[in-house]
């Protein structure tokens, strides 16, 4: 097999970016709260030290239940696996036939492993916290499944590279980003919609029975999930108009691009947080069904050729 | 200058009250005619009343039999024409070494028209028990304001209430023995007794799970344990156990301290209504030694009361968009919050109003040259909370989550006899300060405001009772500044009466504040009782939380402002010396620097 070069540097690069990056999105949204809210604010790295405490911590294990202790690892892989699908610069890591689908899977799975980690202990709290994350999922994932398959179906495939080379511009691909955004937004689970790990309803939903290492490890791939959520939008977002990507050179200026719209779009995304206070999980699966039906009808203006 | 009519000023150092007939002494007849209602009750129950007298200035008692305790209480509660009337607590007594006798009295704040203070007043329901059977028909079981008076009685003094619908334990802790109560004389005050702790929850409901709230809890920052009985999300009952920090404070009071020192106690009752406790107290022995106070401490105390009211207002908003995720919202309030501490802190030497009162008067004085600090403080506030809500009001999922929340239905607030901007939001129109004669110790009767009052009796109505009273407060503090008077500060008492009794009350920002005080020898008290508004409020949350969410749960039973009263302090352990450190006051400073322009 012909060694590439390029191909390594930027799947290195993609790496890097995976793994060390979520953490100082998340100090750049607690730090523009803490300036919304007239405060200093942590330094950039507080999440890192944060993480850092808790993975020399050791854990308190509540229950003899073997997915306790395995969920949060399982939650990592998954969500690392889910940001190695993405592009990075012109280059996808893990580049297989469908990878759109496994992409929703992996990213699913981290909800579907915090869900039930929360079912593993006996706390009515826990449960709560599952209960209305599978609430959400069930109301959410549908919708995602319908933008990807607008999607899929306005480029033709169901590699994310290929639909990122394919896509074109049509009114209902302008209404699938809008919705689009919507629905990762609910998935990344930030304010309004962290109903599932409410601190002040659930205590901590299913992570209230966590602590140390595992609830570190659990928050970290929260976090990665949350940055591979972002960095897919931004890259079905910006990457299909910027033509094909055929030197080195303007693949690191794509990269660079992510990058920095990546930055950027946290400070967005702080703002909304801390502008609005929490839903409820009933008044969310009401606004998740009322898109779901909007997805419908996009579905189908695509189908139309719209 | 104000008249308070009734009481004459008396600096001699000597019992005035009795001779002036302001006490027990008075003529039956000439007190029936005092007042509206009184003669009817008095006809209405004739056989049955053995004495009745005046303790104070609107304050009416009437000695009745025990058999009728819950008709009569019922006849004022249920009075036709005087709607807003409510139970507003009961106090029991143990007077066996006086008469050999066991007294349980309700107090009803008898409301003849609303906001009338000189047309309102208290009626006590006294009756006497038998020291061998301290036992009474329960009013608890037609009237729910008294379920928790009752239980209360008979935890700490062993009085029976027949036929109470829930008569489990209530304020003493689940390892005390049975059949020892504190209140009692013949207890000491030392004496802690323990056995193997007994729990007495409610069995849950068939086809409900339990989903227990407190007593840690990170959305109830208070010692209370509520136990949702929920289907899904939705709850269907909620039983309640709280007093986990009762501090036997009325206990420690009577008999061992002298009545200026428990205005010291008084006021750290709670950590943010503490001055209200204090005014509260030193009003219901003023009202014994029958002395006024000067003007210009009345206006001190008024300007005071309202400050606190600001404070706690901006401070409860604040938690309440805290415990729906608006956190936003809560850091602004607290900023706006924080210059009345500070202002507080130059009045009294203190950021709570603490040392501040006297029995008589206040202990410093309002220095002129600070007046023009106060206005500016508060018209800060003023423009600052102004913005705040035009953000906080408009924000979609904040008016989301407290909208047709939590509704409590006015006649529900009334059976429970739901106090302070809670009863507001739900219709009653009620408020100590312009209800009763408060006009002894404060000066409430010389500024003018609104009382507002919604009527839809959710979340978002008590928000916005909350924040139109502040919006009142800010506007008397205006006018008390303006107004304020010269001269002195307080007035010697002197020697109390034995064996009166009166109440002491406030508008405190949760509701009515009310101290009950009976003198006893030698200038001690003899039987202090403190009711918080608290105390009222809490017996409906359940009937406030039911049918809606485990997620409204925190921010329904915020909404009454449930009195933290504990203290919290700053210190460190080091986990490998195992040495504890606590934070000294130039220390605690030091991590709280004020920040300017962060932006």
């Amino acid at each position: 097999m012909e060694f590439d070069v390029v191909k390594l540097g930027f799947s290195l690069a993609g790496i890097i970016i995976l793994l060390f990056l979520p953490p100082y999105l998340d100090g750049i949204a607690r730090r523009v709260k803490a300036r919304l809210q007239y405060r200093r604010g942590p330094p950039l790295s507080q999440t890192w030290y944060d993480l850092q405490k808790l993975f020399s911590l050791p854990s308190v294990r509540s229950t003899r239940s073997a997915l306790f202790t395995w969920a949060p690892y399982l939650a990592l892989a998954s969500s690392i696996t889910a940001a190695l699908l993405l592009p990075y610069g012109n280059i996808v890591p893990i580049n297989i036939g469908f990878n759109l689908i496994v992409f929703f899977y992996v990213i699913l799975m981290v909800s579907v492993l915090l869900m039930l980690a929360g079912l593993t202990v006996q706390s009515a709290f826990s449960h709560l916290g599952s209960a209305r994350e599978m609430q959400i999922i069930l109301t959410v994932e549908p919708l995602i499944a319908i933008l990807y398959g607008v999607m899929a179906y306005n480029a033709g495939s169901l590699n994310i590279a290929r639909i990122i080379a394919h896509l074109h511009l049509t009114p209902s691909l302008v209404l699938t980003y809008g919705v689009l955004a919507y629905a990762l937004y609910v998935e990344s689970g930030f304010v309004p919609f962290d109903i599932a790990e409410a601190e002040q309803e659930v205590i901590g939903g299913p992570l209230s029975e966590y602590s140390g290492r595992l609830l570190g490890v659990f928050y970290y791939a929260i976090h990665i999930k949350r940055f591979a959520l972002l960095w897919f939008f931004i890259s079905v977002l910006v990457l299909p108009w910027l033509g094909t990507i055929a030197t080195s050179i303007k693949a690191v200026e794509v990269l660079a691009l992510q990058f920095l719209l990546t930055l950027a779009a946290y400070p967005i995304i702080a703002a909304l947080e801390a502008t609005n206070a929490r839903l409820r999980v009933d008044q969310v699966v009401k606004m998740n069904t009322r898109m779901f039906f909007a997805g419908v009808i996009i579905l189908a203006m695509a189908f139309m050729g719209w | 200058m104000v008249t308070t009519r009734d009481l004459e000023a008396h600096f001699e150092f000597e019992c005035k009250a009795c001779e002036n007939g302001h006490c027990s002494k008075a003529d039956v007849e000439k007190i029936l005619a005092e007042r509206k209602g009184l003669k009817d009750f008095y006809e209405t129950f004739k056989e049955h009343i053995r004495e009745c007298k005046r303790m104070t200035y609107g304050q009416y008692m009437f000695v009745i039999d025990r058999e009728i305790l819950p008709e009569a209480v019922l006849w004022w509660h249920n009075h036709p024409e005087f709607k807003e009337t409510h139970l507003s607590t009961a106090v029991g007594t143990d007077e066996r070494p006086l008469n050999g006798k066991f007294a349980f009295i309700p107090f009803l704040n008898v409301q003849v028209e609303p906001l009338n203070m000189d047309g309102n007043y208290w009626v006590f329901l006294k009756t006497y028990m038998p020291a061998d059977d301290p036992s009474f028909p329960s009013v608890a079981a037609k009237l729910p304001a008294a379920l928790w008076i009752e239980r209360e009685v008979k935890d700490l003094l062993g009085f029976n209430p027949i036929n109470h619908p829930d008569p489990r334990r209530l304020i003493l802790p689940e390892d005390w023995p049975e059949g020892v109560y504190p209140l009692r004389k013949d207890m000491d005050y030392k004496h802690s007794p323990i056995t193997e702790p007994k729990t007495e929850y409610r069995p849950t409901p068939k086809d409900t799970s339990l989903v227990p709230m407190g007593p840690v809890h990170a959305g109830v920052e208070e010692p209370a344990h509520f136990r949702l009985f929920v289907k899904g999300e939705e709850i269907v009952d909620v039983d309640y156990r709280g007093f986990y920090s009762h501090r036997g404070i009325e206990k420690t009071g009577e008999g061992r301290l002298t009545y200026n020192q428990i205005l010291f106690l008084a006021e750290r009752i709670c950590g943010i209504c503490g001055y209200q406790h204090s005014v509260s107290y030193a009003m219901a022995v003023e009202r014994l030694a029958d002395v006024e106070i000067p003007d210009r401490a009345r206006y001190i105390r008024t300007l005071l009361l309202e400050l606190e009211r600001i404070h706690n207002h901006l401070l409860w908003v604040g938690i309440a968009a805290h415990l729906v995720g608006y956190d936003t919202g809560f850091m602004h309030a607290w900023r706006i919050r924080e210059p009345v501490m500070w202002l507080v802190e130059r009045l009294t030497g203190n950021r709570k109003q603490y040392g501040m009162n006297i029995v008589g008067g206040v202990r410093r004085d309002l220095l002129d040259y600070r007046k023009e600090e106060v206005l500016k403080v508060v018209r800060q506030i003023r423009e600052d909370t102004k913005k705040f809500l035009d953000i906080a009001l408009n924000t979609n999922t904040f008016i989301k989550r407290a909208e047709g929340v939590g509704i409590l239905p006015y006649k529900v607030a009334k059976a429970y006899s739901v106090l302070g901007p809670t009863a507001r939001a739900s219709g009653r129109k009620i408020d100590a300060r312009l209800d009763q004669a408060t006009k002894t110790a404060m000066a409430y009767n010389e500024v003018d405001f609104k009382v507002p009052v919604y009527k839809e009796g959710d979340v978002l109505a008590r928000v916005l009772v909350r924040m139109d009273e502040l919006f009142e407060s800010i506007w008397i503090v205006e006018q008390l500044i303006d107004q304020m008077p010269g001269g002195n500060i307080m007035v010697p008492i002197g020697d109390l009466p034995e064996y009166e009794e009166a109440l002491g009350f406030t508008e405190a920002h949760r509701g009515e504040v009310v101290h009950y005080v009976m003198t006893g020898e030698k200038n001690k008290v003899y039987r202090w009782k403190v009711r918080a508004p608290t105390y009222n409020n809490l017996p409906a949350i359940p009937e406030m939380l039911k049918g809606y969410h485990v997620a409204d749960a925190p921010i329904i039973i915020a909404s009454i402002d449930p009195c933290y009263s504990c203290t919290e302090r700053v210190q460190f352990v080091d986990i490998k010396t195992r040495k504890v450190k606590v934070l000294t006051e130039a220390e605690f400073n030091e991590l709280s620097i004020k920040h300017k322009g962060v932006f």
